[in-house]
């Protein structure tokens, strides 16, 4: 009959859907990850498990994660990383974070980092659920006493996050001094307290290069945040950030600050700047990320989770594990010191020697004590964040209500 | 000499269908360079290696079973409800909608919750309605309809989230703010599993098959099924048939989507449908129209589905393989039943 | 060419659809091939066309044996059929059209030379197509006159026409028979098949008449009608013992009725149906009979018209308040439009049967479904398939599921394809309800069972409606004539 017909054409085609998918997403087993070269097995083990938003290679915010393990399975003897990535419902459904982790547990882990502010409901569940298992939550603040979501019985969880503040300054500075068009764009993610002071800090950093370094007007300086709705993209569910990079440079922003990720706006700049335009990428997260294409990069602030994982999992292994919040910043000796820096920035080809010298400059005020987060400061609908002279605290900066005032974009989701 | 034992032989057939779609599934794998039997030992060792995982198999079984029982009523109406992914999206957003509406009030907390589940059984019916309406009145083929309505609900799901139902001062896919604990299906202490959701399924299937079985509207939604033009002669009022079909099985999948929100996620997520509408079509197909069969294959798709999480953990692999094999499953016992009837009648 | 057939043999399961069918058609001659509907005409034409394979028997071209096995090996020999349906590709332009299956025209036709081709065929027939249309925009006549320029192009010697003039002008079927005549003139043959007494006599030069799958016989011009009649129905059989239970209350009245579908118009029809009667509606299939019937049955929507049961009227309401009415239709593809494949006996009887309760009541279901079997001699089991029963006992299954107390009854072609016995055994139940005040409608295409059981007879023709015809007076030869289209 014609119906066993279309059972079977659409069986075939969901079958072959499948095998599409599974061939095009499987990662093949690298170098063999369960045969680590653990050295003779003197000392127990220590397993600690990562739950990781991306994929661990995404050239981003997860794969600098992973390299962050790979540091502590170097310098820690006797750890050892399993992990589970693309935790995000769309890529696995079906699932939560927080059962993902028990089944890290469940392969030996006596640790779980969950790596993404999105999984903050999770972390806490799990956390609350396995009170035995000490829980690191990179850029969470459940445990910050002076913060806004503290909960104080969770005592196995600690948060950790980096100072990237200070990258993003970085990286808005050197797109100030670089931009010919005076416009900035920013290709942010979705919309909560962590991208918001992100965004903030950027602009911050554009600005005050900007008017000190090159004597322009502050006014003339256009900076616009595009929002697509998610660390990546996820098609049919965020906007396209290829697109979003696109229009920004086609409207004359001829560099693009990625908040995201993943490396599209640098991939645009380098289609762009081939078809003869003079556009700028800043990439975020992970080192490597300028490699996509260093013609157009002008550096890169990235998170360096190594030191902090490693102190956090030492500790742990000791058995001396206490709640803790650490929002780690860079070290100014070195900001790109492997060992003690939890925040760097590393130049791309593509800046100046002009601008480069400038940003080194000003990399060395950050560090002689300037802060960029004071007063006389307004948010974006005019109303004041911080008096004349005002410096802001970290919660203030944290919990950054809404954008600042002369940024362009949303800074609350509209309705 | 098969004629003989035509029972034998259709078991023997079906044992056939089974290990082909595992040497399919086997020879995919050995193309990416893994172990078959290692994979095929953890997925069984991820589904019922211990009375934890097992549980999170019926987290997963519960929505699955509820979406298949919708089904087998539009199957046995000869209805292809691809639009069942979006009934389940609408139900778990009527879900959120009411539990969100009443969140604040004084009503109590278990009367909330059946007012949500109620809401979402009206969701999934409501859009199911439009499916069948554009099937019976506007000749649209259901599987179209059904797809756009799937989009529609997607759609409507993100707006949701990133719009009106958004966390304060937060733009994020990652979905609403969960409801307060009180509004949670109650669970089993350590567990993800919620006892209640688990008997509802259970007893929405027993009431599919006594309905299928036993009962006026089964045998005319059948009649229906296998020949639209006959039971319309015979006096069935065919279009009422096939729109009471559909929303019996929008109403289910409705259902589906009020345990997703409020046993699994307890919230609005955007994909929250997690695909069990599709993986219930499969199942539908596979057990050819019987409840009592459904039962222990949609177990087994639900652990396939846990079990493969084991793959990207343990092997690195990629856990879609669970569609391949449970494809490959439903296209080989499709194929083979082809054989087996091509066979009986040369014979 | 010259076209031979020799001891054609084909059956369909039981059917002996074509018998020893032996026939010569010689180069340049029109063919007639006369018949009533199921006499096998068509499934020599498909024979012999490749579209059919036969059983056994020998097919000579121009004295050579040849094996035709698909229609493309029928082409190659020079065979063209013109079909009922011109097979078309309706969003295709028309020199696209043309150009399908010539294999010689390869990846790239050669479009001018194509076209160049095109308008001269177009200009020895006088046709007027212009190529670069569109195929929908054609008249079914002009669809045949391409679809002809197509076949001859594709070079068939040999065209064969089953039933062509369904659906075109009285001008168009004249330019149609102009040009088979320029066509045989240069040497090709042409089977005309048709069931039109005067087309017949008009333009063949011979014609062979089959019934029930066998060559009943042959005739040359000039025709007698009579003749042709008599070999198409056979001879007129004494008719036996007929009860009528006929009475002079009107059951259901019809009045200006008119009725219109895409091929089909008929109008204004009026008929008084008494209380106890039997009408038989003849005609050729395709004349309006059937959407007459359907029509009766509620399941078609008069355009004009109105159709009184009991003094009540009824016009426009759905077929299932017919039904609550009390008037009742079986239709005559039986698995396809009547019952169930895949379930049983008892399934069905349960459906045809007002509900009680929510669950069904087995024990009770195969009690009545017993009873029902007994009954109407069913051979089969409550628990039987309904596919699995043969198609008399289907039949009976049919009749038995329609409600015991009925106003009208409406069937259509009740008896087809079943044995003698289950044609008197399923008579003597409907006269039974006849006696109780039912009144029957029926199609059929066998004359005797016409005459044999109905009480008036309505012939339709293309739409055209005779009077009610008293059985009493009537004869087959004049039933025939009628049936062909002489004298309405």
């Amino acid at each position: 009959m014609s119906s066993k017909r279309s059972w079977l054409l659409v069986s075939l085609l969901v079958v072959f859907a499948m095998v599409l998918s599974a061939c095009q997403t499987t990662t093949p087993a690298p170098t063999q990850a369960s045969a680590e070269p653990t050295a003779p097995a003197v000392e127990e083990e220590f397993v600690f498990g990562m739950v990781m938003v991306g994929p661990y290679n995404d050239k981003g915010y997860s794969e600098a994660h992973y390299n962050g393990g790979k540091y502590v399975e170097e310098k820690v003897a006797g750890t050892r990383m399993i992990y589970v990535d693309k935790v995000n419902s769309a890529d696995r459904p079906g699932t939560t974070p927080a059962q993902l982790a028990e089944e890290l547990v469940a392969q030996g882990a006596k640790l779980i980092i969950f790596n993404s502010d999105d999984m903050k409901d999770s972390a806490a569940e799990f956390a609350a659920a396995n009170p035995g298992i000490p829980v690191i939550h990179a850029s969470g603040d459940n445990v910050w006493a002076e913060g806004k979501n503290y909960k104080p019985e969770l005592t196995n969880m600690v948060n950790i996050m980096g100072r990237m503040e200070y990258g993003k300054m970085m990286a808005g500075c050197a797109a100030a001094l670089t931009t010919k068009t005076g416009q900035i764009g920013y290709l942010g993610p979705l919309i909560n307290d962590e991208t918001r002071r992100l965004a903030a800090s950027a602009f911050l950093g554009a600005r005050y290069c900007w008017e000190n370094y090159l004597g322009k007007d502050p006014a003339e300086l256009k900076f616009k945040v595009t929002w697509i709705g998610f660390w990546f993209n996820i098609p049919g569910v965020t906007s396209d950030p290829t697109q979003v990079a696109d229009d920004f440079y086609n409207s004359n922003y001829d560099v693009v600050l990625s908040g995201i990720d993943t490396t599209e706006a640098l991939v645009e700049a380098g289609k762009m700047a081939s078809s003869g335009k003079e556009t700028f990428a800043i990439p975020y997260d992970y080192e490597g990320a300028c490699k996509e294409n260093e013609a157009v990069c002008l550096g890169v602030p990235y998170f360096n989770w190594g030191p902090l994982y490693a102190k956090y999992i030492t500790l742990a292994k000791e058995g001396k594990w206490a709640p803790a919040f650490e929002w780690g910043g860079p070290d100014w000796a070195d900001i790109n010191n492997p060992d003690t820096s939890t925040v760097g920035f590393f130049k791309g080809a593509a800046l100046s020697a002009d601008a480069s010298t400038n940003l080194d400059k000003f990399i060395a005020e950050l560090a002689g004590g300037l802060t960029l987060w004071k007063g006389p400061l307004n948010l974006q609908d005019g109303s004041a964040y911080l008096a004349d002279g005002e410096v802001a605290t970290d919660p203030q900066i944290w919990y950054l209500p809404q954008l600042l005032e002369g940024m362009e974009g949303q800074s609350v989701p509209s309705n | 000499m098969f004629k003989s034992k035509p029972r034998w032989f259709g078991l023997g057939m079906q044992i056939l269908a089974v290990v082909l779609a595992l040497l399919f599934t086997s020879i995919i794998l050995l193309m990416v360079k893994a172990q078959p039997f290692e994979a095929y030992k953890n997925i069984i060792l991820g589904s019922v290696g211990s009375f934890k995982k097992f549980s999170d198999v019926l987290v997963a079984w519960i929505p699955l079973l509820l979406a298949t029982s919708g089904l087998l009523i539009t199957f046995s109406a000869g209805l292809w409800n691809i639009g069942i992914e979006g009934q389940i999206t609408m139900g778990a957003i009527f879900t959120t909608w009411a539990l969100r509406l009443l969140q604040d009030t004084t009503v109590p907390p278990a009367l909330i919750i059946i007012l949500a589940f109620l809401a979402g059984m009206l969701g999934g019916a409501l859009w199911a309605s439009l499916v069948g309406m554009l099937k019976v009145y506007g000749s649209v083929n259901e599987i179209f309809g059904g797809l756009g309505m799937n989009f529609i609900a997607t759609a409507m799901t993100i707006w949701l989230i990133f719009g009106p139902w958004k966390r304060p001062g937060v733009g994020s896919m990652s979905g609403t703010e969960p409801f307060r604990e009180a509004l949670w299906l109650p669970m089993v202490p350590g567990l993800r599993l919620s006892l209640w959701s688990l008997v509802l399924a259970i007893v929405v299937i027993v009431i599919v098959f006594f309905l299928l079985k036993g009962t006026y509207f089964g045998l005319r939604l059948k009649a229906v099924g296998r020949n639209m033009r006959s039971a319309f002669h015979l006096g069935i009022p065919t279009s009422r048939y096939m729109l009471a079909a559909f929303l019996l099985c929008g109403a289910m999948a409705g259902l589906a989507g009020a345990v997703q929100v409020t046993g699994v996620y307890h919230r609005l997520i955007p994909s929250i449908s997690s695909g069990y509408g599709f993986l219930g079509l499969l199942v539908a197909m596979l057990v050819n129209y019987q409840p009592l069969v459904a039962v222990p294959v949609s177990l087994f798709f639900a652990m396939l589905n846990i079990g493969s999480i084991q793959l990207p953990i343990v092997m690195k692999l990629d856990s879609t393989l669970s569609g391949v094999l449970q494809g490959a499953l439903v296209l080989f016992v499709l194929l083979v039943d082809g054989a087996r009837k091509v066979l009986l009648k040369k014979s | 060419m010259k076209v031979e057939l020799r001891n054609i043999h084909k059956t369909f399961g039981k059917v002996h659809a074509n018998d020893d069918i032996s026939l010569v058609v010689p180069a340049g001659t029109i063919q007639g091939i006369l018949g009533e509907n199921g006499a096998g005409k068509s499934t020599l034409m498909k024979v012999l066309t490749g579209f059919i394979h036969l059983d056994k028997g020998e097919i000579l071209l121009d004295d050579r044996p040849v094996k035709i096995n698909s229609p493309a090996d029928a082409i190659r020999h020079g065979i063209g059929m013109l079909h009922q349906d011109p097979l078309d590709f309706p969003p295709m332009r028309i020199l696209d059209n043309f150009l399908i299956g010539r294999r010689e025209v390869g990846v790239f036709p050669n479009r001018r030379k194509i076209r160049q081709e095109f308008i001269e065929l177009q200009e020895r027939f006088g046709f007027n197509i212009d190529p670069d249309g569109y195929i929908e925009s054609l008249t079914v006549g002009e669809r045949q006159q391409l679809e002809i320029m197509r076949l001859l192009w594709m070079g068939a010697r040999v065209l064969i026409l089953d039933e062509p003039t369904t659906g075109i002008s009285a001008s168009q079927r004249e330019k149609l028979f102009e040009t088979l005549r320029i066509l045989v003139k240069d040497g090709m043959s042409v089977i005309f098949v048709s069931h039109k007494l005067e087309e017949v006599e008009a333009l063949c030069d011979r014609v062979a008449v089959m019934r029930r799958g066998k060559l009943a016989g042959e005739a040359f011009p000039p025709f007698s009608m009579d003749h042709l009649v008599r070999l198409m129905f056979g001879k007129a059989v004494p008719v036996g013992d007929r009860t009528f239970y006929g009475t002079d209350q009107v059951a259901v009245k019809v009045s200006g009725l008119t009725i219109e579908d895409v091929r089909l118009q008929i109008r204004n029809v009026n008929l008084d149906i008494y209380k106890g009667e039997v009408i038989g509606l003849a005609g050729m299939e395709g004349s309006g009979q059937r959407q007459f019937l359907r029509t009766l049955g509620g399941l078609m929507r008069p355009v004009g018209g109105r159709i009184y049961l009991q003094g009540k009227e009824i016009t426009g309401r759905s077929y299932h308040y017919f039904m609550h009415q009390g008037i009742s239709f079986v239709p005559a593809a039986r698995l396809e439009e009547g019952l169930i494949d895949g379930l049983t006996l008892t399934d069905h009887f349960v459906l045809a049967r007002e509900q009680s309760g929510m669950f069904i009541n087995r024990a009770d279901a195969l009690n009545i479904t017993q009873r029902h079997i007994e009954d109407f001699n069913i051979r089969g089991t409550p628990e039987h398939r309904i596919e699995a029963l043969s198609g008399g006992n289907q039949q009976r299954a049919l009749l038995a599921l329609t409600r015991s107390k009925l106003n009208l009854l409406l069937m259509e072609h009740p008896t087809r394809g079943l044995d003698i016995e289950s044609t008197i055994y399923i008579w003597g139940k409907l006269k039974e309800r006849c006696k109780h005040g039912t009144c029957i409608v029926f199609i059929s295409s066998d004359l005797e069972e016409l005459l044999q059981y109905s009480d008036r007879i309505l012939v339709f023709f293309g739409g055209k409606v005779s009077q009610p015809l008293d059985t009493v007076t009537t004869t087959v030869d004049q039933l025939g004539q009628l049936i062909g289209g002489k004298g309405l």
